[in-house]
């Protein structure tokens, strides 16, 4: 008796008539075998993604207005410019820092309240007499080896060193993260929960570094935060960032950025 | 299958390098992908987001080169499947780190016709669920497949056993439905 194997695979897939005859019969009936062999081997074809396609399609109903998810969807897109999806992680990456490196904090943009915020009475559940969230941002750039500097804003840094981030938020809220190369638009790269008070920027999977790998020449991070309930959408945050100063101002977010300069190793520490 | 219909549009635009199709398909495809990878229990949240990145940074940049946008979704799903199963076999070092399962090659990805017959497929899988003597591998394909509303993980919590085990029964089961539909395929029922 013959069960499936690589080379019966091939046959099929090639619809050969004598193995297209013969397996059509011996599937026809539970086969151990031939079951394991399917199970740890793709194909003919596309017919493992028919499976499941029929499998998970069994189950409840999806949404067919489901939500983009914008923090996965700028993953994606930014391992499509990689051309190495399994190298980086985003370019956010969990990372150890010590908190004591930045005890600095320091402030490179705030936004300023406006009179209409002051005196809006839609702008409920956050502390504070307006609502407003002030934001201010620190950056330590890990080394390869291991090392920590603090960074000013506009330091030169190296392609190899990933950029921890440590915020200080007058309120609790969500802040979205993004990165900006000279010449292109903002890109999101992760959306954080803030806390009152200084911490270092985390999300579910720890500490989160920006890596620079590949990167190289000006690039921007922007930490944009909003008070709880009065989330932006990364298209909003994008306007507004677009939109400069004059947008900020009449927008209801804190608005920071930090800059720097990547080389490719020859900077000095 | 059904679903792909509503890609199709948005596979063509996209092909034809429509930034905002590229979007579409993502929102469209996420949940089913995410539902597939959520079947391999040992790997952890972070390892299925890598997996589910990977699959749509490999499906979009193989996508202009797909010649049957038809069978979009089901090649999504392959390509889907061969990253989960690549990131659990590193991760048990049962493969060398360089050894990798191939995707379909996208321009000889063939036609699949209407799902004309989906209606019977849908019948045999649930006769063959129906099939199954009482006990935890049909209870764990009934959480997973036709509850659809936890993971394996999560089923493997629920029901105290080890999440190896979990996935097991899953691909177990999923085995005999890819071979009941490899039979249908040659006896001609997309020829």
């Amino acid at each position: 008796m013959r069960h499936l194997n690589a080379d019966a695979l091939s046959a099929l897939a090639r619809r050969e008539p004598e193995a297209v005859a013969y397996f059509r019969e011996h599937l026809g009936t539970s086969c151990d075998t031939c079951e394991q062999f399917l199970a740890t081997h793709s194909g003919p074809d596309v017919l493992d993604g028919q499976v499941d396609a029929l499998l998970l399609g069994m189950g409840p109903v999806a949404k067919q207005d489901a939500p983009l998810d914008e923090v996965g969807l700028a993953r994606v897109r930014r391992g499509l410019r990689q051309g190495r999806p399994d190298t980086r992680r985003w370019g956010l990456i969990a990372g150890a820092i010590a908190a004591s490196v930045l005890a600095v904090v320091l402030v490179p943009r705030l936004r300023a309240p406006t009179p209409d915020t002051d005196t809006d009475t839609e702008w409920n559940g956050v502390k504070g007499p307006s609502g407003n969230i002030a934001l201010e941002l620190a950056v330590v750039a890990r080394a390869a080896d291991g090392g920590l500097r603090r960074l000013d804003s506009e330091s030169p840094v190296e392609d190899a060193d990933v950029l921890l981030l440590r915020y200080h938020a007058t309120e609790a809220g969500t802040a979205l993260l993004f990165q900006q190369r000279a010449g292109q638009g903002p890109e999101l790269l992760g959306r954080f929960p803030l806390e009152a008070g200084t911490h270092d920027l985390e999300g579910p999977q720890g500490l989160a570094g920006v890596s620079l790998e590949g990167e190289s020449g000006p690039v921007t991070l922007w930490l944009v935060g909003a008070t709880g309930g009065q989330e932006p959408t990364p298209e909003a945050v994008r306007d507004v960032l677009v939109g400069g100063s004059s947008a900020w101002e009449q927008s209801r977010l804190a608005v920071t950025r930090f800059d720097v300069s990547v080389g490719s190793g020859q900077n000095p520490r | 299958m059904g679903s792909s219909e509503g890609l199709t549009e948005w596979v063509l635009r996209a092909s034809r390098g429509e930034a905002s199709a590229y979007s579409e398909l993502y929102r469209r495809s996420r949940p089913m992908v995410a539902r597939l990878v959520a079947g391999f229990a040992p790997l952890d949240p972070d390892e299925v987001e890598d997996v589910i990145q990977e699959t749509f940074v490999r499906a979009f940049r193989a996508l202009p080169r797909l010649k049957e946008v038809g069978a979009f979704e089901a090649w999504l799903l392959s390509i889907a499947r061969n990253r989960a199963r690549t990131r659990l076999e590193r991760k048990s070092s049962t493969r060398r780190l360089e050894d990798d399962v191939a995707d379909p090659e996208p321009d000889t990805v063939p036609h699949i016709p209407e799902a004309l017959q989906l209606e019977r497929d849908i019948e045999v899988v649930r006769r063959l669920i129906a099939e199954l003597p009482e006990g935890e591998e049909k209870r764990t394909v009934q959480l997973f497949y036709i509850e659809g509303e936890l993971s394996a993980r999560e089923i493997a919590e629920k029901l105290g056993v080890g999440k190896s085990a979990v996935t097991m029964r899953l691909e177990r089961f999923r085995s005999r439905i890819k071979r009941e539909l490899l039979r249908r395929v040659l006896a001609g029922r997309w020829e």
